[in-house]
């Protein structure tokens, strides 16, 4: 019990005063930047979280803190995969998805090729969205799944790949109960071909730094 | 020794209002709290018991890093360099593989990172393998950043503690090596101990409290149907729970207690009452999530991270073999130190 004639003890950490102090002030810096990284993002953030977040930038860009924490919130929503076919040079066609349960092994490997589908998706619209919409989000994930196309052309040796998102349906439990269930929402992705491979025998992985062509 | 929790070290004086009274007093009231939460010595123990644990963990994320490094950290990877800055906060989310030009130099820098890992869990060079090993996570977590997910979110809390404690001072290779005894302090209670654990507790408040508050937005959550969404999901879906749909009762009670739990863990871990019941709830939980959901790796970092709030007591009851720490000689002046934490 510290004495009451005494409110304020010294703590008994063997740390000065000014020690206490600096560090005190680095753990408030460290642990204002911890929050203001959830605080800030995902979306609905506040404008006030913006701004009290752009001095904190290099602060959680360093120490990899800058995290939304939003485990399975709001609601957990379908899982998705990336549908890919593959021309081969010999003019075979190869077909997979990733990620692959029966292929990708051990389960943190799935896992990890699992998040490319899942960080992908959000950014393309469904089919039926507005032509507008689709433009517009067209440009923030086609750079992205250009580096996905190239990686699995590079993979594989293929020459050309069609890529297609799969959203899978999350059926009720009433449905699973039924023995029912709904389709896949499928939303095309593109075709790409490796413009300077075409025509270069082997050296893939030469070929696979060449630039993709979107095809229409 | 008296034991004592957190709430009654931090959150509660434990000494009758000062004299003085008002809001210098009130103050002075803060000031001691918050000396006493973080900088009051502590045994290193639990932390070493996180450090193991995480760094067996990372090991094995390194490896599987490794099985396809090219993929994930190369060139001409899922994600090629110039766009990493369409998933990250850049210049800021720097990586050296940023600067790694082939295969080679991919295996070798993540090689580096491999080994600062099993160094990390051995404890040998315990301070520099804890920082390569956070200089690692954070360097494939932002060239990779399609790749990551909670677990990298977890792993890199835990190693932050890791790297600013003493987390080699128990449990290790160093303290076996070269320990030099009680008499030199090695594994002796100590603020930085404090420090450390207390970060990787905040930390984690932070992030249920976060992931609990989110979750409120959620229709299912509040519905008590949410767990079926994560149940009835194949793409992650390793056992299956669709017997579930039968027992609409079973998933909301099982959804609501994990949303209470959430969203009530930043304030009732603390209480020396309810911590075991929340301690308890995290096993359940984020075991459940890795045998159901195929995310093992995930739940093994949450729970690691929850065993900073087990007391060192515990850690030397369950650990006989852990040489008890050596206790400065109190000051005829002070009271006497006090080495369990939280």
């Amino acid at each position: 019990m510290i004495p009451a004639s005494n409110p304020v003890a010294p703590p008994r950490s063997g740390l000065s005063r000014p020690v206490r102090w600096l560090l005190s002030l680095v753990l408030l810096v460290y642990l204002a930047g911890v929050i203001i990284a959830p605080l800030s993002g995902p979306p609905p953030a506040s404008d006030l979280s913006q701004v009290i977040l752009q001095p904190f930038r290099p602060l959680l860009g360093a120490l990899y803190l800058g995290h939304g924490y939003r485990f399975f919130a709001p609601d957990p929503g379908p899982g998705h995969s990336i549908r890919w076919t593959i021309t081969l040079p010999d003019g075979a066609t190869l077909a997979g998805t990733t990620p692959d349960a029966e292929r990708d092994w051990p389960r943190l490997l799935y896992h990890r090729r699992f998040m490319v589908a899942e960080k992908i998706a959000p950014l393309v619209p469904p089919p039926d969205a507005p032509a507008e919409v689709r433009a517009r989000a067209k440009v923030d994930w086609l750079p992205l799944v250009k580096g996905v196309a190239g990686n699995l052309l590079r993979t594989h040796g293929g020459d050309r790949i069609t890529l297609e998102m799969v959203e899978h349906y999350l059926p009720g439990p009433d449905e699973v109960a039924e023995g029912r269930t709904g389709g896949d929402l499928v939303m095309p992705l593109g075709t790409f071909a490796r413009v300077a491979s075409l025509g270069q025998p082997g050296g893939s992985l030469k070929a696979a730094g060449a630039p993709l062509r979107a095809e229409p | 020794m008296k034991r004592t929790d957190a709430l009654t070290t931090a959150a509660t004086p434990r000494h009758d209002p000062a004299p003085a009274g008002g809001v210098r007093g009130w103050l002075a009231d803060w000031a001691q709290a918050w000396n006493e939460f973080w900088f009051t010595p502590s045994d290193p123990l639990p932390l070493a018991v996180v450090r193991i644990a995480t760094g067996l963990i990372l090991t094995w994320s390194c490896l599987v890093w490794l099985l396809d490094a090219d993929a994930f950290f190369g060139p001409r990877g899922w994600l090629a360099p110039g766009d990493a800055w369409r998933m990250n906060d850049q210049p800021w989310q720097w990586s050296w593989f940023f600067a790694a030009d082939g295969p080679d130099a991919v295996r070798v820098l993540a090689g580096i990172a491999l080994v600062a890992a099993v160094l990390l869990t051995l404890g040998l060079a315990t301070p520099v393998a804890a920082v390569v090993s956070l200089i690692g996570l954070v360097c494939a977590a932002n060239r990779a950043p399609l790749n990551t997910f909670g677990l990298d979110d977890t792993l890199g809390m835990l190693l932050i503690g890791l790297a600013v404690g003493p987390s080699g001072e128990r449990l290790s290779l160093d303290a076996a090596l070269f320990g030099g005894g009680a008499g030199q302090g090695r594994g002796a209670p100590s603020a930085r101990a404090t420090v450390a654990l207390r970060l990787i507790q905040v930390h984690l408040c932070v992030m249920y409290f976060f992931s609990g508050s989110g979750k409120l937005f959620g229709a299912s959550w509040w519905e008590g149907t949410a767990i079926w969404g994560a149940a009835a999901n194949v793409q992650y879906r390793t056992l299956d729970l669709t017997w579930m749909a039968r027992h609409p009762l079973v998933v909301n009670a099982v959804t609501l207690a994990t949303l209470f739990w959430e969203v009530a863990y930043a304030a009732l871990i603390w209480p020396r009452l309810t911590r075991p019941l929340f301690l308890a709830m995290a096993a359940l939980v984020h075991l459940g999530i890795g045998l159901t959901m195929g995310m093992m790796e995930f739940g093994l970092a949450m729970i690691v991270a929850n065993l900073a709030f087990v007391p060192a007591a515990t850690w030397r009851a369950l650990l006989p073999d852990a040489r008890p720490p050596a206790l400065p000689v109190p000051r005829p002046s002070s009271p006497p130190p006090r080495t369990e934490l939280a």
